[in-house]
């Protein structure tokens, strides 16, 4: 016990210190990425009809008229105190952008990972159980199909047939247009499911879900392709284990078997792929976004590409970035916690 | 064990609870909430609510000269005159009058007393004075200062205000009841910077309630207006959407009662056979046109650039673009004064014919000494003008090149970018699009041809510039005429920009919407308070 209890904080400790360096190099990347890039930030923004004196006096007032090494050192400081910028095309600092958008995104992240894991869990399940029988090829089909093809094609389809054709769905949007207002007027978290439980509406946490279902669905296909791979695969591996026989010569009966024993065993490496498609649910956010007309931060994201907004466009690609790092280091340490082996090695 | 059967059936029947929830209830639709407060004609409560795949540049009046953003100015902000739509001539709104003087320099309006703004601030002259001082002051790369170029404002009382032009014009008035003389709060906007969207105020019919960053806007009638206009709702919210599709099925299904302006033409065209749906269209002064910049385009001399002009302009196929693109649905267009104003001839008709003309096209070139193919390089921007912009300028590369003439490079980036690099030189060739400030002729060719066009294309003629002081000095209008057709005939030779359509508005709407006909009117002002819903 004592062995166990030392060397999981031994593990905690160092997976902890190594977020440093990863979080320092990936600010870097950011930080390099967004200079290299051609042109002048406000000049870019800004430029135009403007006198120079104007624009420089606003390169000023953002820092870009210091040394690089200068600015890296204020990006890193800002960061470091939750500062990451100001919109310059509009007056709003990346902070609530985060906060407003970033608060839809994880909603809609949630959902989709919500449904990537029944999905892919259950089907993973089911097809790993009937290995090389028909249900077995329809499912990894399935799996191939949902990876592959491109979120907003199966959005875009989702809308003619849920809402255009059998009008059962909504279209786009977080709420309907006076739910969204009052969920605006009376938000604590800004995300939309909480606040109306918070709020004891429930017309609005009805309205909520339903908008959630179609772009939820489409996003969690995406990542549920994954998941249905390598579930199957490791029922396999894990019903060929001398315990899973033993497990059958006893008399369990064989549901039993494959969702007592060999499901939660083969759920370990799960866990850190859910981690990792952390980062592919981010991405497919940004399209999915855009399709489901969800006022999340991957449309913020193209908004601000596309008006060149590059103080925008760096805060954003910055907490992204964090995003994943903090996810990847939840999931690390949740395996540690399942799995000894982890901890150990 | 017990336990962890326990948790996991807690776990799904929580999870099935909530689906359940979501199954049962179905969604409400939006617009029935009732509204209250401002000067609300017949009782009629109902929001109305307007779909947009629109993205406004400013709520500020100094930091917007788009549609968009015009389109809320004139519902929050009151001006000293407005438009009336159904004689679109300019009648009192915060000011009961406004009078030149007779060389039209100075102009002297008076206000309405007890006026405030919606957050209870009275409105004085000062604020006025204000107002158009900081639009020049600001002087923002999307604003609307060069409709203010030269003007200076006093505020002798706090009822009086007196504008003093650079030279006399008759119009005045026009340019008074536009966006840029949207009257702001001195004590609430500052002088040298634009204002955030959610926190605009002003003394219009409406005021701004909620908002949410590019996604929704709610504006709800104004309890402190003191206008004479009538509202016919309990207000208005605006749902931004980034994409058409989405906004064409929720004007489908009933969740938008308008949307304005229309969709593509394809997705127009199929909405007319829907149940429910309306599909209106109105007069439309709005063109579209290629802008030359005289200085950066092509060609070793100001002889060779002039001749790339014509022989464009002896290439663009205008049937083509207004069937191919627009399904019809914009008209082929001769002149940079919209069809149906004053003065308006087909000059580029009478110039360079009707139908593409190659070899007349190769002789301006060889005539010049141009080398072909001419590499040119046409700006054109995706969102903006709407999503047929793509195909449009596809189109116009494939006219060019087929001639074996030109040689074409398409470049493309957003609105606030574009208008960024394209009105600085960085673009030698771009695309643009016009909807009047006032419908007069003088919006037309005063914006286009004058030395100090917005369009900083530095073309640059004496004769125009003396015609255009001419008729804005004048009310006569037999004598404007005359001049308008002067500068259209001077100007088409040179052919600095290039018209090729003109458009008619459109709005859908679902359900039973009134007062949408009577909004679709030349001067492209969307009355929120004509709007009702029963």
């Amino acid at each position: 016990m004592a062995r166990s209890s030392g060397s999981l904080s031994r593990y905690l400790v160092t997976r902890l210190l190594l977020v440093i360096p990863m979080v320092w190099i990936l600010l870097t990347i950011v930080f390099v990425l967004m200079r290299v890039a051609p042109g002048d930030p406000v000049q870019a923004a800004l430029g135009g009809r403007l006198p120079q004196s104007v624009i420089e006096q606003k390169r000023h007032e953002l820092g870009f008229d210091k040394p690089l090494i200068v600015q890296y050192g204020h990006y890193l400081g800002g960061v470091l105190t939750g500062n990451f910028g100001h919109a310059t095309s509009q007056n709003r600092s990346v902070m609530d952008i985060v906060t407003h958008e970033g608060a839809a995104t994880l909603e809609l992240s949630v959902a989709a990972m919500f449904f990537a894991l029944i999905l892919g869990l259950g089907i993973g399940v089911l097809i790993g159980r009937f290995r090389d029988s028909p249900l077995d090829v329809v499912g990894r089909l399935f799996g191939i199909i949902t990876y592959a093809a491109p979120v907003f094609w199966v959005g875009i389809l989702f809308q003619l047939l849920f809402v255009a054709k059998l009008g059962v769905l909504p279209s786009s949007g977080q709420a309907d247009v006076l739910q969204n207002i009052d969920l605006q007027n009376h938000a604590h978290t800004h995300i939309y499911v909480l606040d109306a439980i918070i709020n004891g509406n429930w017309d609005d946490l009805r309205n909520v879900l339903v908008h959630l279902i179609l772009p939820g669905l489409t996003l969690g296909l995406l990542v549920c392709g994954v998941f249905i791979r390598l579930v199957r695969v490791n029922v396999i591996q894990t019903l060929k284990h001398d315990y899973i026989e033993a497990a059958r010569a006893r008399g369990i009966g064989e549901t039993r078997v494959v969702l007592k024993h060999a499901f939660r065993n083969a759920l370990v490496p799960v866990v850190t792929v859910v981690g990792l498609q952390a980062a592919l649910l981010l991405s497919g956010a940004v399209l999915t976004e855009t399709t489901f007309n969800w006022p999340g931060i991957g449309q913020a994201l193209i908004l601000y590409l596309n008006q060149r907004d590059y103080a925008a466009v760096q805060g954003i690609v910055t907490v992204f970035a964090l995003i994943v790092v903090g996810v990847s280091l939840v999931i690390d340490i949740v395996t540690a916690l399942i799995d000894p082996r982890v901890r150990y090695s | 064990m017990r336990q962890a059967r326990s948790r996991a059936a807690i776990a799904l029947v929580g999870t099935a609870s909530l689906v359940a929830l979501a199954a049962c209830g179905s969604s409400s639709s939006g617009g029935n909430k009732s509204g209250g407060g401002g000067n609300n004609a017949g009782g009629n409560t109902k929001t109305i609510v307007w779909g947009s795949t629109d993205k406004p540049v400013s709520y500020d009046p100094a930091g917007a000269y788009d549609l968009p953003s015009w389109n809320v100015i004139y519902n929050v902000y009151q001006n000293l005159l407005r438009l009336d739509p159904t004689t679109e001539k300019n009648v009192p709104d915060a000011a009961q009058s406004c009078d030149p003087s007779a060389d039209f320099k100075t102009w002297t309006c008076k206000l309405k007393p007890g006026l405030k703004f919606s957050n209870g601030d009275p409105l004085t002259a000062a604020d006025v004075k204000f107002s158009f001082d900081r639009v020049i002051k600001i002087n923002d790369p999307s604003g609307p200062s060069s409709l203010l170029a030269k003007v200076k404002t006093d505020a002798p009382d706090a009822t009086t205000v007196v504008f003093h032009l650079a030279s006399g014009n008759a119009l005045w008035d026009y340019i008074l009841s536009t966006g840029a003389g949207a009257i702001v709060d001195s004590k609430v906007f500052p002088a040298d910077k634009k204002l955030a969207d959610n926190k605009i105020v002003g003394s219009g019919p409406y005021e701004l309630a909620s908002y949410q960053t590019n996604q929704v806007a709610q504006f709800k009638p104004n309890p402190n207006y003191g206008g004479d206009l009538k509202l016919n709702n309990g207000g208005l919210v605006i749902q931004y959407y980034q994409d058409e599709n989405a906004l064409k099925l929720d004007v489908e299904q009933g969740k938008v009662d308008v949307v304005y302006p229309g969709l593509s033409p394809t997705a127009d065209t199929e909405l007319k056979g829907k149940s429910g749906v309306n599909v209106i269209s109105g007069p439309g002064g709005a063109i579209r046109y290629l802008v030359f910049n005289t200085k950066t385009m092509p060609g070793g001399s100001d002889a060779q650039k002039r001749a790339i002009r014509r022989a464009v302009a002896f290439l663009i196929d205008r049937e083509s673009i207004a069937k191919n693109v627009y399904q019809g649905t914009v008209q082929p267009l001769y002149t940079m004064v919209a069809k149906g104003l004053a003065g308006s001839e087909d000059v580029y008709k009478t110039e360079f014919g009707d139908t593409p003309d190659k070899s007349k096209a190769q002789q301006e070139l060889q005539k010049a000494g141009v080398k072909t193919p001419v590499n040119l390089q046409i700006w054109w921007t995706p969102s903006h003008y709407g999503a047929l912009s793509s195909d449009e300028y596809t189109e116009i590369k494939r006219q060019l090149e087929a001639s074996g003439l030109f040689k074409v490079d398409l470049k493309s980036t957003e609105w606030e970018q574009y208008t960024a690099n394209c009105l600085a030189d960085k673009c030698p060739v771009y695309q643009l699009g016009w909807f009047p400030d006032y419908p007069d002729t003088d919006d037309y060719v005063g914006q286009f041809f004058g030395s100090t066009s917005f369009l900083n294309d530095h073309y640059s003629n004496a004769q125009v510039d003396s015609l255009l002081k001419d008729e804005e000095g004048t009310r006569d209008q037999a004598k404007r005429v005359d001049d308008f057709k002067k500068i259209q005939e001077i100007t088409v030779a040179d052919a600095p920009v290039i018209p090729y359509w003109q458009g008619s508005q459109i709005a859908i709407t679902h359900g039973s919407v009134s007062g949408i006909q009577d909004t679709l009117t030349p001067d492209y002002i969307f009355r929120f308070w004509l709007l009702g819903k029963s």
